[in-house]
């Protein structure tokens, strides 16, 4: 005879468990907890209840003839009781079914980054961050699982549900973090027409109930370069001037190079200073259960090691989030977050065409610091207002090199005063009200307000011969706002029916953009100094020249819905739908619908699955979907729209406006969709050993891209059309083991991932081109069905000719293929065999995607101390390198021309010197200017020590960790340029990275 | 209700469906066809395109210059004519001219429905895009030779399938449009629409293609209509006379004076700093022309390309045109105790008619980007020895002939001389010198294996240029052969 039992299952801090499996030993009859831990079934009073709970221990209680049975579980495997953020509400890790990196708060602690998205570099696998730049605040590049579209590959980002597109995001400070995942699968779906390229959930601190807790973090440091590019010193300089010269059958210019001595270092002067660096945060945080706080404020200064005084930056945040239960049903809260940013690196960098770092590795090293006396009395020195230092000195003026390239020194002197600022507000309200148990109606209104906007002086300056100013002193401002909104409308109701849980979700999302821009010009200024500058004086106006601009309107609608269901945490699935609807597209495409389904299996909780075994968890998982793209799609791309700037000037002087079609009509503009499939194992072994396994394909079809119809059709710009597809295919792996021995505890992990990545299909079009090398028309990259997006492609040298025999042999029947070449030109290869080298010898050169990306982590700590080392890596890529300007036959060379081939030097492969180049050793995009991107980068290493109890007691501090750290201690690679890190695979002259060392303090009252 | 939120509406454009209902937005075509013309920035991929610089390197007027041997790199390549699908100026021409093409072609079949446009604006509207597509068309067919020729808006679905068209046709296309153009163009315009195309220029141009085509009777023809009956005199109908000040002719205080009869129109009051790239309506091929690091009298600083060759230079030294035609830096600068830098491939040589003075030099804006210098395409000199050179190869009178060259001479203060096909090519030289015409001339009469040898002219390759390497890609074009 059964009776009914029932009870109230908890943890170890009394808090209710929902979702328990209750069952009665040796039958199918069983129940989950709801959502207060309550259960109630019907079992024989002998009988014996299971109570079992993925990540807690397993109980079993006899129920003698109890009908109230109250347990309390403990905690087994505590990482299988993490949280996930899954994008409109969260799920327990262990019953996770799509492919979602979690990172939390706590990993990011004790690194000092400065933006929330460097803290994910190397941290879970699939997501590669390469570093922008080394400029302060300077934004990574991030990817998801490879490049998933040619177009546009960055993930979206979602802070607290505020979804941003256009930047604004990256502000957050780091240390108001909680965690944040990363939707790597079709798990993204539920973000649909935006989700392809993966979707970032930032969720900020929220507060903990209790006492108000102050905490305090930051550090001082300074940072410096760790690297120069190797060129040659002045008489070197001169030797290889000389060389090149002649080869052409000049005259030497240089009649004795060894009087120029060792001459400038310019990079010594661009890079040779330490930067200072400071971080302080302050947090309280408190309350009760029914209302909660979070307070914070952060301050981040930050010079640049490339002229700080014109490379550095500033943010101070501000975070406010609260919540408030006045009712049991009711749940009323908000984030807001104020951030101020102030910037001044606003100079070109990784650019061949300007900018102090370009100019510190062309200009000649003969040239000096400061003017020479005897060039003083003649100009440009006596009549041009060149650029003094402090004590009215000149700076010198290079009489070998110019265009854009100019003393550093006196280029710094032209940018001081100019700066770009940016506020941006931050946050959301929400309402959640729940009418009856399990069910939960929630809106919630997010927004972004930035605004930003910049400031400059300029003043008479004169630096080269075609860089200068000499006539106008001028002054820009600027200032822009952006309001970006959505609002959202959720319904979620869970539900357990025996052992089977059901949640569902249904939401709508809307959202929209605005912005407006707002700049002036005053031209003629009176002032010499920027400091002096004011938009006061009284100028004519004609000097007072004015600009504004709106953007383009931007709505998005959408429709969603989620079901998850559980059977007893064995058997899981997901399912997930999103309608969007955006006003990029014509009436033929407006709407996309993005599906997804996942499976998931814990065999662990199978009865026949071995006890005691070393796998204490195991979950295979399958996922599969639709997510779309249409991130980077300009607007009105799927109709003609017909704009001005088309003008012409009729009669004495007077403009006329002329409008013309900006591009052709395209209504079958549509959706750029992947379908993404994944296979994945979660496991716990040995209680202490976290595994995990991805193996996924994505295809992408209908890539939208913009590109440029034939000049003939005579259109000026470039156009979107969805034109081909692309697949990519990739392996993770994560471990992580957490050891201890006695006092020495330590957690060891690491991830690897590899990627794949290759077009498959492009339409009518045989191929896509792009990137620039200087003044060659051939392009740098090709994107090809067969190859990985965007690969190297040039031509291909085989080492230099050695003799004119060698040249004289190179032949294709009977003719020669270089009949002009002479010893030390390079030996192209005629990959076509067309018997001439031309633009059809051109190949693909090597992938500047990396196939493999890696990263480890050590944390270790002895009693007070603590250690922690973090260190990630990418392997299989190339790296282009097109530092030496072309067009400017005297600039300085890099220290492998002092190899260059000479008849007495004639086993050379690195071609002889030559300002013509009539063999276009040089002037060609080829494999000589690549080197492998290969590299592994000791990002984070840091000793710490915490105070211990005793003494924490008697100043009455809960906690108190002093530490050293550096950053970017080691870097692991061959390349031999300033940092193998380059967003884009091309080194033009790369902001580098610094090598930083901190000393800091957290303390906690 | 969803939808009307989705459906937007573009902020200061107009959807081309909406477009084009009123008659000023019908002019606003007409400008956009205009606009190639006087936009210097119109190469493929938004290069720099000024017509002259390229021309001028490639011919034995000048060399190309610059900081160097690969500074604009493209008239480098036409200067020694190591010309490749991928190196050379080609894009520059191809991507203005089709640019010009593509806005005639669309206000072309926007104007032929509209209703609402006055009878008379509609006629001369569509008179002057018609020249305009000629002379964009002209440009083409001269330095490509076989080109797609394309006389509609372009579907997107049909944009790659086009081929190119017999050389014949497009001549015939040319000569068509100008014929249709001609009636109703204006004999005259308005101060305040000068740039606008004229009946007279419709006409020169016409005599010009059928010189190309050496249709010699119909050249001397159409010619001399726009040359009048007294050569020297005032032309009848038109108006046109030769400037008694040859130094004058390329004044930017002269504009559109009465020898000019084709001219581009230039404005130096727009203050356009680099930012503006794209939109300049200044001439900025002036600033380029100008002698590098100069810091002494009259002219201005500029970046030291198209150096006048020694060889034009020392033609010309005892033609009373030579101050006008050369600026001798060198000397100058030696006189004055002031310096320039010698550009690559310096001679001491610049040009004058372009030259960067300081005198018009914008008060406001970038200064190297606001230069108001207009060019003078077609003028009464050059249509004057236009027609002398069609009624010498066409057995028309030599009599007229001879008082056509004898009055381009005898402006400048030159006896006659017999007028002979060789006369008339020297005096071409020396009066059109570094206007752009020299290198077809050369070209056309068959001179250039000759002229040009020296650097390195290649008959049978040289005399077009090659169809650029970005159009070659998924097209159906065919380079041209040599290339």
């Amino acid at each position: 005879q059964n009776a009914t039992v029932r009870g109230k299952v908890v943890d170890q801090n009394s808090q209710p468990l929902p979702g328990v499996s209750v069952t009665v030993k040796g039958t199918q009859t069983g129940t989950l907890t709801d959502v207060g831990g309550n259960y109630t079934l019907s079992a024989a009073p002998n009988a014996t209840l299971i109570f079992s709970y993925i990540g807690y221990d397993t109980q079993e209680i006899s129920v003698s003839s109890r009908s109230e049975l109250n347990v309390t579980l403990t905690e087994g495997v505590r990482s299988l009781n993490e949280v996930v953020v899954v994008g409109y509400g969260t799920q327990k890790k262990s019953v996770v079914t799509g492919a979602i990196a979690h990172v939390s708060g706590r990993d990011l602690e004790n690194q000092q980054v400065t933006r929330f998205d460097q803290a994910l570099q190397g941290r879970t696998s699939g997501v590669v961050v390469v570093a922008g730049s080394g400029a302060p605040n300077a934004a990574p590049i991030i990817r998801v699982r490879g490049i998933t579209s040619i177009n546009n590959s960055n993930p979206l980002y979602v802070i607290d549900g505020i979804i941003s597109q256009n930047g604004g995001l990256e502000n957050l400070n780091p240390n108001d973090i909680e965690s944040i995942e990363v939707l790597k699968d079709a798990s993204a779906a539920i973000y649909g027409s935006r989700s392809s390229n993966g979707v970032v959930l930032v969720t900020t601190k929220k507060g903990k109930s209790g006492a108000p807790q102050l905490s305090y973090n930051g550090y001082f440091g300074t940072q410096k370069a760790t690297k120069q590019f190797d060129v040659v010193n002045a008489t070197q300089y001169a030797t290889l001037r000389n060389q090149a010269v002649t080869n052409d059958g000049g005259t030497a210019p240089f009649a004795n190079p060894a009087q120029f001595g060792e001459g400038t270092n310019w990079q010594d002067i661009v890079l040779g200073e330490s930067a200072a660096i400071q971080n302080h945060n302050l947090s309280i945080q408190g309350g009760t259960e029914l209302n909660k706080y979070y307070l914070s404020f952060g301050y981040l200064n930050q010079q640049g090691i490339v002229f700080s005084d014109i490379s550095n930056f500033k943010k101070y945040n501000f975070t406010a989030n609260t919540s408030f239960q006045p009712k049991k049903w009711l749940n009323i809260g908000q984030t807001f977050g104020y951030t101020y940013t102030r910037n001044q690196s606003n100079f070109s960098t990784n650019n061949e065409f300007g900018g102090p770092l370009s100019s510190s590795l062309n200009l000649d090293p003969i040239t000096p610091i400061l003017a020479a006396q005897e060039d003083l009395n003649s100009s440009p020195y006596t009549d041009k207002p060149v650029v003094r230092d402090a004590q009215g000195r000149p700076y010198a003026i290079s009489k070998y090199v110019g265009q854009e390239m100019s003393n550093p020194l006196a280029y710094l002197e032209t940018q001081r005063g100019n700066y770009g600022w940016s506020h941006n507000l931050l946050g959301n309200v929400f309402v959640e009200i729940q009418p009856i148990r399990g069910l939960k109606i929630k809106s919630q209104i997010n927004g972004k307000q930035a605004f930003w906007g910049s400031q400059s002086y300029t003043p008479l300056y004169y630096l080269t011969t075609q860089n200068n100013n000499t006539t106008n002193r001028s002054a820009f401002r600027g200032s822009n706002r952006n309001l970006t909104w959505n609002w959202e409308n959720t319904i979620s109701y869970n539900r357990q029916v025996g052992l089977h849980d059901f949640t569902g979700l249904i939401g709508t999302s809307a959202q929209g953009q605005n912005e407006v821009g707002l700049n002036a010009t005053f031209n003629n200024i009176p002032v010499d100094d920027y400091r002096k500058l004011s938009f006061n004086y009284a100028l004519p106006n004609e000097n007072r020249i004015g600009g504004a601009y709106d953007n383009q309107p931007y709505h998005l609608t959408s429709l969603f819905g989620r079901l998850n269901y559980s059977y007893d945490e064995k058997y899981l699935f997901t399912g997930i739908i999103r309608r969007d609807g955006s006003s990029k597209f014509g009436s033929n495409y407006v709407y996309g619908t993005f599906p997804s389904a996942q499976v998931g299996w814990v065999a662990s909780r199978e009865n026949f699955f071995p006890k005691n075994s070393f796998v204490d968890f195991l979950k295979l998982r399958a996922s599969y979907g639709e997510v779309g793209n249409e991130l980077s799609l300009d607007f009105f791309q799927y109709t003609s729209v017909v704009g001005g700037g088309r003008n012409a000037v009729f009669g004495p002087g007077g403009l006329v406006i002329g409008n013309a079609p900006l591009g052709p009509e395209n209504r079958n503009l549509r959706w750029e969709a992947t379908k993404t499939a994944d296979i994945g194992i979660d496991a716990v072994l040995f209680k202490n050993v976290n595994l995990t396994i991805d193996v996924y394909r994505k295809l992408t079809s209908g890539m939208l891209q913009s590109f440029r119809l034939p000049g003939y059709a005579g259109f000026d710009g470039d156009f979107f059309d969805n034109i081909g597809d692309l697949e990519n295919k990739g392996v993770e792996v994560e471990l992580g083991y957490n050891g201890n021995s006695g006092d020495f505890k330590y957690n060891l992990s690491g991830n690897i991932a590899y990627n794949k990545n290759e077009v498959t299909f492009l339409g009518s079009r045989p191929f896509i081109d792009g990137g620039s090398f200087q003044a060659s028309s051939y392009p740098l990259f090709r994107t090809q069905t067969g190859q990985p997006v965007a690969s190297f492609y040039g031509f291909q040298e085989l080492g230099t000719f050695k003799s004119q025999a060698e040249i004289d042999a190179y032949t294709r029947n009977g003719t020669k293929i270089q009949p002009n070449a002479k010893p030390g030109d390079f030996k192209w290869a005629d990959n076509n065999g067309n018997g001439v080298i031309d633009e059809g010898d051109r190949t693909f050169l090597g992938n500047q995607l990396p196939k493999w990306t890696y990263g480890v982590n050590l944390r270790a700590n002895y009693k007070d101390f603590d250690f922690l080392l973090f260190g990630q890596g990418a392997w299989g890529n190339k790296l282009f390198q097109g530092y030496r300007r072309l067009d400017i036959a005297t600039a300085n060379y890099s220290s492998a021309a002092l190899d260059a081939w000479t008849p007495q030097n004639s086993d050379s492969n690195y071609p002889r010197l030559s300002d013509l180049d009539p063999n276009n050793n040089f002037k060609n995009p080829s494999n000589f200017y690549l080197q492998s991107g290969a590299y592994f980068r000791i990002k984070t290493l840091q000793f710490g020590y915490t105070l211990p109890a005793s003494i924490l007691n008697k100043i009455d501090v809960k906690r108190a960790r002093i530490f050293v750290s550096s950053n970017n201690l080691v870097t692991i690679t061959k390349y031999d340029g300033f940092d193998p890190e380059i967003a884009g695979s091309v080194d033009r002259g790369i902001y580098p990275q610094a090598r930083t060392f901190m000393v800091g303090l957290d303390f906690t009252l | 209700c969803k939808k009307s939120y989705l459906e937007t509406t573009p902020s200061g454009q107009t959807l081309e469906a909406n477009y084009y209902s009123t008659p000023d937005e019908i002019f606003t075509g007409v400008v956009a066809a205009y606009d190639p013309l006087v936009t210097e920035t119109g190469g493929l991929n938004n290069t720099y395109s000024g017509p002259l610089g390229p021309l001028n390197a490639a011919s034995d007027d000048c060399v190309a210059g610059g900081g160097g041997p690969t500074d604009m790199n493209t008239w480098q390549a036409w200067n020694n004519y190591s010309l490749t699908p991928a190196v050379g100026p080609q894009g520059e021409y191809w991507g203005r001219n089709y640019r010009g093409v593509s806005r005639c072609n669309t206000i072309l079949s926007k104007m032929a429905p509209a209703t609402f446009l006055n009878e008379n604006d509609k006629k001369r509207y569509t008179a002057e895009v018609k020249f305009l597509r000629a002379y964009y068309y002209f440009w083409l067919v001269r330095l490509f030779k076989n080109i797609p020729m394309i006389l509609q808006p372009l579907p997107p679905q049909d944009v790659y399938n086009q081929p190119q068209a017999a050389p014949e046709a497009v001549y015939k296309q040319i000569e068509d449009d100008l014929n249709a153009a001609i009636p109703d163009l204006p004999v005259t315009v308005a101060a305040s629409e000068n740039g606008r195309v004229t009946k007279g220029a419709g006409i020169a141009l016409l005599g010009k293609v059928y010189l190309y085509e050496k249709k010699w009777t119909e050249a001397a023809a159409q010619l001399a209509q726009v040359n009048g009956s007294t050569p020297g005199g005032t032309t009848g109908t038109y108006g046109y006379k030769l400037q008694s000040n040859f130094g004058q002719i390329f004044s930017p205080d002269n504009k559109f004076n009465s020898e000019s009869i084709f001219e581009l129109n230039f404005t130096g009051s727009q203050s356009y700093s680099w930012n503006n790239w794209n939109q300049f309506k200044s001439n900025v091929y002036v600033q380029m022309v100008g002698p590098r690091g100069y810091n002494g009298p009259i002219y201005w600083g500029g970046w030291g390309f198209s150096p006048v060759t020694t060889g034009l230079a020392t033609a010309m030294k005892p033609d009373p045109r030579y101050g006008y035609t050369v600026a001798n830096i060198d000397s100058l600068t030696k006189a004055t105790g002031t310096r320039y830098e010698p550009s690559y491939q310096n001679t001491g040589y610049f040009i004058q008619k372009y030259a960067p003075l300081q005198k018009y030099k914008a008060p406001t804006g970038t200064a190297e980007l606001n230069f108001p210098n207009n060019y003078i395409e077609i003028r009464l000199a050059d249509t004057y020895l236009m027609e002398a050179e069609a009624l010498l190869q066409g057995g028309g009178s030599s009599a007229r002939a001879l008082a056509l060259l004898s009055a381009v001479r005898e402006r400048v203060g030159l006896a006659p001389v017999a007028a002979t096909l060789q006369n008339v090519y020297n005096e071409r030289r020396l009066e059109l010198a570094t206007e752009g015409h020299r290198w077809f001339d050369l070209v056309r009469t068959g001179q250039a294996p000759t002229v040009l040898a020296s650097k390195g002219f290649k008959a049978g390759t040289h005399e077009i240029l090659p169809i650029p390497l970005q159009d070659m890609q998924n097209t159906q074009l065919k380079q041209n052969p040599g290339y």
